[in-house]
């Protein structure tokens, strides 16, 4: 009996071992080097190469906006006026390619809510004008700052130049209006140094997380990336103004309502930075090395035909991209005049959904739930 | 016939030693206790069992629910009773009372089914009615009449058959072709442990996947003959204890390694156990071992009536799991009748809700953001169970419906994605699962998983 079954499990394990030879010599046809395995590599290349410049450059642009904004409420003139709005769109824009980087001291500090909480609810930036007592470090005050609060400033409340202007030196409440817009400016520049600094030493921790745990750097990572794509991109830009759920269009909670040719160049430029951190590459765009794709497709999961996972990806997210690209009138009024098309891209969209937050998840072996808790 | 019944009777009714049945009951009370204790300092009774909004319930058992702050107040119950179990002191209560407290907070709420809540639960239902305290228990010293150094073989048979199914089912659940063929999904939750000290590196390597998936198959069908011969015993323990550490250090499955190393005590001979327990002279102080020469017995009657239970209760264990093959459709895939079946560690798969509530008069629609009713872990297992989808689509009409919406209609998207496989749709979108009810039938609105996976 004893002999039997000692004979059985070592025939099994002969067996075992026979096929996983061959099963070995299939896979590398594929070039899967387990190295790629190794999450060290691309927590280094993401911390590096994307998120340390990432956060510098948008210190900088913040800085820039800084110096257009002190300049115009020292003398507000048309001249000023239009470098200004130059300025707040070169940030908004880098904001995009930061966005999707809310982990770790982003989180810690709720930075997107201070910079992009839109659409601005004006009554309450206006009776903060007028009552000058406000706190923009209070919670209440999320959606009367940040980059939708200035677009108001600076494009919403006039039509033209000029006549904005005169809310700045006319008008009865102009002193409290520029302290107002240099306030918004200094919290903004505030926080995004805030993390930046803090990400000089978290850096470390994070590279150094190589687990797969919650408290990982790709866990941590992903998780932000994946929530970012779902709620702030898809339902944020699109989703809700379109009214992709309820079928009705809400075109005033479009990001940058107030300078609607903005918000489809804002929209194609998270998409990209998007495909861009998903592919690994550096914040200035060169080819990247370890990412979240090549991890995926070392794991090698496949789709239905075959082909790899992490190149359906790609593949979709591109698709999207495309799709995005072709709506050409502001999407404010696309939402409302062009719905097919939004409601289309906004499909194309929501395909990858499940491909990130179920496929590549699933695959990482990380999990999307913040409840530590045993499973079975 | 007469012959059997004679073997068979002379089999079940031969004495063996109490003192393992008791170290038993000591060892698996301490670990319940522990469990307990554990489960509360991790502020889980406030997070699992107060803090949600919604608890999913069982099949007929709706009338079983957390009880607010007094859900704590059920927690010590478990814990002193575990105790005094453990100690042997007012046993036939305790253990009544552990039964009972351990089984209503494993019912309060399905999101948290383990099998090993089950198992302990099964322990406990036999443990009620078995003589675990004729030994190395206060009951035994304070009334010398149920000291018995003796019991029959079948009481301590029962638990080592419970164990013995408990593997076997385990392994035969892992003969299947995403298991052996594929080494799904350990290929993809071995990779994410690569940076453990030592043997880290391994894990990224596929034929480990695929050695631990055969070995470990192999294992669950096997050890418990293992352990039940005498000279495989020592080997096989030590087996048991660095199969189940690895597991422990490898997967999130809390206690249950600690459980089934200490439970597979039970198949050591219970005179050796007898001889050592004596020997070590820990317990002689405390909760001394029984010299007498008594055996425990039942009264007849009640014996009938226990020994017919016992086979009755083994009977539905040994036909429960298979109740599967009486359902069409993927059992991985649809999950219906799969638990309670001993399916442990055997798919990665994850899923992704979206839900939109209609008013069926005026269409209007809204998205639902599932983490408004649910916490991550339930909406995580809602979203790739059925029974789940459907209690939940319920609970989102009847609270659109307070809210003022007319007949609301509930329909989802929901992506699956099954041990590595694509993620594909999961439900008829077009179904208004507001109508559905959860019962024991297929529901036919569960779309195919597209491909097979072969096997048991």
């Amino acid at each position: 009996m004893k002999k039997t079954l000692l004979l059985g499990i070592a025939g099994i394990l002969m067996a075992a071992v026979t096929f996983t030879a061959c099963k070995k010599e299939d896979n590398n046809n594929g070039g899967n080097t387990p190295a790629g395995l190794d999450r060290k590599p691309m927590l280094t290349n993401y911390a590096d190469n994307y998120i340390l410049p990432a956060y510098a450059a948008m210190v900088e642009d913040l800085t820039a906006l800084k110096t257009s904004s002190d300049a115009f409420v020292a003398a507000p003139d048309e001249s000023k006026l239009v470098a200004l709005k130059a300025a707040w769109q070169k940030a908004y824009i880098t904001w995009q390619k930061v966005d999707l980087l809310e982990f770790g001291p982003a989180e810690n500090v709720s930075l997107r809510m201070y910079i992009n909480t839109y659409p601005v609810t004006v009554s309450k930036l206006n009776s903060n004008i007028s009552s000058g007592s406000y706190d923009l470090e209070q919670f209440g005050n999320k959606d009367a700052q940040g980059f939708p609060a200035i677009d108001y400033l600076l494009n919403g409340l006039a039509a033209n130049n000029a006549d904005v202007v005169n809310y700045y030196t006319a008008d009865a409440q102009a002193a409290a209006r520029k302290q107002y817009l240099q306030a918004v400016v200094n919290k903004m520049l505030d926080k995004v140094t805030t993390v930046r600094n803090e990400w000089n030493s978290y850096r470390n921790t994070f590279v150094g997380a190589t687990g797969t745990d919650v408290n990982s750097g790709i866990s941590r990572m992903v998780n932000s990336y994946v929530l970012y794509y779902e709620r702030y991109f898809r339902s944020g830009k699109i989703g809700l103004p379109v009214g992709a759920m309820t079928g009705t269009a809400k075109p005033d909670i479009t990001e940058a309502y107030y300078t609607p040719q903005l918000a489809n160049t804002l929209a194609t430029t998270a998409m990209q930075s998007i495909i861009a951190f998903y592919e690994g590459r550096s914040f200035s765009g060169a080819q990247g090395s370890a990412s979240m794709k090549s991890y995926l497709s070392t794991i090698g999961t496949k789709g239905d035909n075959g082909e790899l996972m992490a190149d359906l990806v790609t593949k979709e997210l591109n698709e999207a991209s495309t799709a995005l690209a072709a709506i050409n009138t502001p999407l404010k009024d696309a939402v409302q005049n062009n719905r097919t098309a939004v409601l289309n891209t906004y499909e194309q969209i929501q395909q990858v959904v499940p491909l990130l937050k179920v496929d590549m998840v699933s695959a990482f072996g990380i999990s999307i739930t913040y409840v530590d808790n045993d499973g079975d | 016939m007469p012959k059997l019944r004679i073997i068979s009777k002379a089999y079940l009714g031969k004495p063996v030693y109490s003192a393992s049945l008791s170290f038993f009951r000591m060892v698996f009370g301490l670990m319940l206790l522990g469990s307990t204790i554990r489960f509360w300092l991790r502020g889980w009774i406030e997070e699992l069992y107060i803090r949600p909004q919604y608890f999913f319930h069982y099949y007929g058992f709706e009338w079983i629910k957390p009880l607010g702050n007094y859900t704590y107040l059920l927690f010590a119950v478990c814990g002193v009773s575990a105790l005094f179990f453990a100690l042997g002191w007012y046993y036939r209560i305790a253990s009544v009372l552990l039964f009972l407290s351990f089984t209503y907070i494993e019912l309060m709420d399905k999101t948290n089914y383990l099998n090993h809540y089950y198992f302990v639960t099964l322990v406990l239902f036999l443990m009620m009615r078995l003589p675990a305290h004729a030994n190395l228990s206060v009951d035994a010293m304070r009334k010398p009449r149920i000291a018995a150094r003796f019991i029959p073989q079948w009481t301590l048979g029962s638990i080592r058959l419970m164990m013995g199914i408990v593997y076997v089912y385990a392994g035969l659940a892992k003969l299947n072709s995403d298991w052996l063929v594929e080494a799904m999904p350990l290929r993809l939750w071995l990779p994410a442990k690569n940076d453990l000290p030592l043997f880290g590196p391994l894990f990224s390597q596929l034929w480990v996947a695929y050695f631990f998936s055969w070995f470990g198959a192999l294992y669950d069908l096997t050890i418990p003959f293992f352990l039940l011969n005498r000279k495989t015993r020592p080997y096989a323990y030590v087996t048991v204890i660095v199969f189940h550490v690895l597991t422990s250090i490898l997967f999130p499955i809390g206690m249950f390694p600690y459980i089934m190393i200490v439970s597979a005590l039970i198949f050591f001979d219970s005179a050796d156990v007898d001889r050592f327990l004596t020997r070590i002279k820990i317990f002689s102080a405390a909760l001394p071992v029984v010299t007498n020469n008594n055996m425990f017995t039942f009264a007849p009657p009640w014996r009938r009536v226990v020994v017919g239970m016992f086979g009755l209760f083994f009977i539905i264990q040994l036909l429960f799991p298979w109740r599967y093959l009486l359902m069409p459709g993927e059992l991985f895939w649809t999950e219906e009748a799969y638990r309670f079946s001993w399916r442990v560690m055997l798919m990665e798969k994850m899923g992704y809700a979206q839900f939109v509530v209609k008013d069926a008069v005026t269409g209007e629609k809204v998205g639902v953001n599932n983490n408004d009713f649910l916490t991550k872990n339930q909406e995580k297992m809602m979203a790739t169970q059925s029974d789940f989808i459907v209690q939940y689509a319920a609970l989102l009409h009847d609270h659109y419906k307070a809210a003022g919406m007319n007949d609301p209609e509930v329909y989802a998207t929901i992506y699956v994605g099954l041990n590595g496989r694509r993620s594909r749709l999961y439900v008829d979108t077009t179904v208004n699962l507001a109508k559905e009810r959860d019962c024991f039938k297929h529901k036919n609105w569960i779309l195919p998983m597209g491909g097979n996976i072969y096997g048991l």
